[in-house]
């Protein structure tokens, strides 16, 4: 009986444990996540286009690309070892995966918001008007976030709103219609379609504190130390990707055109959306924004409110419990707990024209 | 002696039943442990001792923010919300249940309808619940009572419709009016089959109380699911599973109990 | 004029006759015994008696009064099976017996206690004292029947309708509760119609016996044609000295009786 169990034991273990176990070996086949988000359209183009299985197979690999319709769960289970790379914001790598100890590396810094992301009031009014107000927004999220900074501005916490009420970000729209609710905190596409409905009064933007809400593409770092190549076919071919874009040739057109499709809107909807993102479609201004001195003050700011909300976890002691380091070496946080990582190499080799 | 008619002693039997709950606890240990051996911060399987630590905290400890008990508060308000959506969803479905199941003219209007709308999944209409209803204590309610009193109306008018001819004829001859036949012989006959049949209900119930809780909430058991799964904290998440899981074995368990008090006359014919 | 009379009787079902031509009259305190093969269509009479269903044509009248449209406290029924309530203990069934006609179906206060006391009486003489606090479903089915006919008498009615009541009984608990049933109706005088599928138990228990059976036999169709009475034989003294035909028509066929 008991040798039954060990063995049903051991066949489940092999499902759930194995995962991770594999990971720091040299590989040729590897999986990336990525969920809907006007910045990270591209990897749904990379895959349809066959740009990825051409840069793949110039390395020798193969990568597939898997959207996942609920974003939090595609960082969960990049965390739990299903991917080797996921599409996520700074805010959250830094408290999921890095959080759970899992060595994660910024392989593309992508673009920040730039307006994408809106606190937004029924009716007239100021950021000082949501004292004593209910706020509906996705809880612990870069709306959290955004609100946080925002009330901050004008002398604010948390503590003097009405309370913040923790609403899907599939339903925020149909929550704005409903009675009860009088501010909401949410981001693009849904700020675009929200700001249509009479009366919505936009208080405070990502524009207001730009640079730090950041969306990446991490990888776990030592999948990558293992495997350049994964890193550079990556990198290659998101980069062949924004220079077609980013023109406005035929080709670009049609690519944006595909991207406003699959995320449910059109080409000047698409436009508009990328209008209050600011992408990086040239690697050398990656890097540069990578490395400057901004950044470690943003992700110092970024751990602070999470410490705060509790998002670090009860065993976490201070805001610094997480290291993160950048990419002249420096770090902040415990430089002997760095599992966040900003790492501008394979940025560089882009903009050099190296890949 | 074919294996049909060997029967466990009550030692063997005791060991049975508690044997799978073993076996899920010795594979999740395992796992567990392969795991934190990788990597020792890792969140997704929490060590047994990590979960205990945690639900003792959880469970006695205050919110450093708020200065409350989360976990209490969180399991007041959801019962508070399962109980008036089962509570509500019972009455409307005893008292629907027995007009269908008496009244033919109530039958012809309402029975097709019923068995559509039983068919109508709840949460794929939530935008109109959350416009008719608001984003408060009401739509997470209604979205109980929409979701579980279909299944109970049908369910219960079905049960009316079975009880033999031959006692409402009865009744008849003993100069019974419509009302008394309600009240006096069909509502006492359908009342144990209403607690099973939300003993039943309880599971969609539940499912549906998290989902509300999960989509739009500042307190409760699902929100509390929900939030934590941002940090992927699953020592959080496992210990209100375990919580959830005891309180509806605890309800269900209330439920067959008050049902064989209240109903003696319906285990007497077993 | 009689106490019940039935005149001209026809019903169907759809397009299907199951009855036809009924005329009969029964005098109050009458038993009759209505017998016949399966399917002859005597339970159909009997549910038309008990007005649970309207004859296609024809009417029949109890105590003078018009056809009744559904079943009333004037017919007393008792069915071989599910005739009490199951929720009910003993004697809350027998309270029932005059307490559903009330407004709300039960008695308060000194009507409750009244009530009681009555219903305690009579559970005395059908001999169900002992088990007053009992649930239906723990008595014997002689016991549960007993207690379907008490409960059916205390109500009154001017006839009562008996449809197969032994029929799910043992022999032993037949013979007894024939003997309960004729003690009953010696103490009341009541009208009885009683259904039974045993020849015997027809003829020791009634006054009259009423034979159903189709009188025109289509052989290519057995369903063309209802039944009617074809023989109303006098029972009283097992129906052997004062054996009377009334019907005009009658078709006899040994092999079916």
């Amino acid at each position: 009986m008991l040798k039954t169990t060990t063995f049903a034991a051991a066949i489940v273990l092999a499902g759930v444990a194995t995962t991770t176990a594999v990971q720091a070996q040299e590989k040729t086949d590897f999986r990336v996540a990525w969920s809907i988000y006007v910045g990270w359209m591209p990897w749904g183009y990379l895959d349809d286009s066959g740009i990825m299985d051409k840069w793949a197979e110039k390395y020798g690999i193969s990568v597939e690309i898997v959207q996942i319709n609920d974003y939090i769960e595609s960082i969960n289970q990049y965390t739990a070892g299903a991917f080797d790379g996921v599409s996520a914001t700074n805010m959250d790598t830094l408290s999921i995966p890095s959080g759970s100890g899992v060595d994660t590396t910024a392989l593309i810094v992508g673009d920040y918001s730039n307006g994408n992301d809106a606190v937004i009031l029924k009716g007239e009014g100021t950021l000082a008007d949501l004292a004593g107000k209910p706020v509906n927004l996705v809880e612990l999220s870069v709306s959290h976030y955004l609100l946080a900074r925002g009330l901050d501005t004008v002398g604010l916490t948390e503590a003097d709103l009405g309370g913040v009420i923790n609403t899907s970000d599939a339903d925020m729209i149909a929550a704005f219609a409903a009675d009860d609710v009088e501010a909401v905190v949410t981001w693009n596409p849904l700020v675009s379609a929200i700001m249509e409905t009479p009366g919505a009064t936009k208080l405070f933007d990502s524009s207001d504190i730009p640079g730090e809400i950041i969306d990446l593409m991490v990888v776990n770092t030592e999948t990558l130390e293992a495997n350049p190549d994964f890193g550079k076919a990556l990198v290659g071919a998101w980069y062949e990707l924004m220079g077609i874009m980013s023109s406005d040739t035929p080709e670009g057109i049609a690519a944006r055109e595909a991207m406003a499709e699959a995320s449910g809107t059109d080409l000047a909807g698409y436009d508009a959306q990328l209008a209050s993102t600011q992408m990086f479609f040239d690697p050398a201004e990656a890097v540069a924004f990578t490395q400057s001195a901004e950044l470690p003050a943003t992700m110092v700011s970024v751990a602070e409110f999470l410490f705060d909300k509790g998002i670090l976890g009860e065993g976490a002691p201070s805001a610094d419990f997480i290291g993160v380091a950048y990419p002249d070496g420096s770090t902040t946080g415990d430089a002997n707990n760095v599992t966040f990582r900003f790492d501008t190499t394979y940025m560089q080799m882009a903009a050099d024209g190296a890949l | 002696m074919r294996l049909i008619n060997r029967r466990p002693g009550p030692a063997l039997r005791a060991f049975l039943a508690l044997l799978p709950f073993l076996a899920v606890f010795a594979v999740y240990a395992v796992a567990s442990d392969i795991r934190l051996t990788e990597n020792p911060s890792d969140r997704l399987l929490p060590a047994p001792s990590t979960i205990v630590e945690t639900a003792a905290r959880l469970f006695t400890e205050p919110d450093r923010r708020s200065g409350r008990i989360l976990l209490w508060h969180d399991t007041a308000i959801s019962l508070q919300r399962l109980a008036l959506g089962v509570g509500i969803a019972a009455l409307s479905g005893l008292v629907f249940g027995l007009a269908i199941g008496l009244l033919p003219h109530v039958r012809a209007a309402l029975g097709g309808f019923v068995a559509v709308v039983s068919m109508i999944p709840p949460l794929a209409i939530l935008p109109i619940l959350f416009i008719a209803f608001g984003l408060g204590e009401l739509s997470k309610v209604m979205l109980i009572i929409l979701g579980i009193t279909p299944f109970l109306i049908r369910d219960l008018s079905q049960r009316v419709a079975e009880i033999p001819t031959e006692q409402i004829v009865k009744a008849q001859t003993l100069g019974a009016s419509s009302a008394v036949i309600a009240l006096r012989v069909a509502l006492p006959q359908v009342l144990p089959r209403l607690v099973q049949s939300v003993r039943l209900s309880l599971g969609p119930a539940w499912l549906f109380l998290i989902a509300a809780e999960a989509i739009a909430s500042d307190l409760g058991l699902g929100y509390r699911i929900f939030l934590v799964r941002r940090y992927l904290a699953m020592d959080v998440i496992l210990t209100y599973v375990l919580w959830i899981t005891l309180l509806a074995f605890a309800l269900d368990w209330a439920l067959r109990a008050l049902s064989r008090r209240a109903f003696p006359w319906a285990g007497a014919a077993a | 004029m009689s106490f019940v009379s039935v005149e001209n009787l026809f019903h169907s079902y759809g397009r299907r006759p199951i009855l036809e031509r009924i005329n009969l009259t029964a005098e109050k305190g009458e038993f009759l015994s209505l017998v016949g093969a399966s399917g002859c269509g005597k339970s159909t009479f009997l549910r038309l008696l008990l007005a649970q269903e309207q004859p296609s044509r024809g009417s029949i009248r109890i105590d003078g009064a018009p056809p009744a449209t559904e079943p009333d406290r004037a017919r007393g029924v008792v069915f071989q099976r599910y005739s009490v309530f199951p929720h009910m203990t003993v004697r809350e069934n027998i309270v029932a017996g005059e307490s559903l006609s009330r407004p709300l179906g039960r008695f308060f206060g000194a009507g409750a206690r009244a009530a009681r006391a009555r219903a305690d009486a009579v559970l005395e003489r059908i001999g169900l004292g002992h088990v007053a606090q009992a649930y239906p479903a723990t008595l014997s089915g002689g016991m549960q029947q007993r207690l379907a006919i008490g409960q059916a008498l205390v109500a009154k009615p001017l006839v009562l309708l008996l449809d197969e009541p032994f029929g799910a009984l043992d022999p032993g608990t037949r013979l007894s509760m024939h003997d309960f049933l004729l003690e009953l109706r010696a103490e009341t005088g009541m009208t009885v119609f009683m259904v039974t599928h045993d020849l015997e138990e027809g003829f020791k228990l009634g006054d009259r016996v009423l034979v159903f059976d189709k009188p025109r036999w289509d052989p290519t169709d057995p369903e063309a044609f209802g039944a009617t009475i074809t023989y109303d034989f006098d029972a009283r003294n097992g129906g052997i000295p004062f054996q009377t035909i009334k019907e005009d028509i009658h078709v006899h066929r040994p092999s079916e009786a």
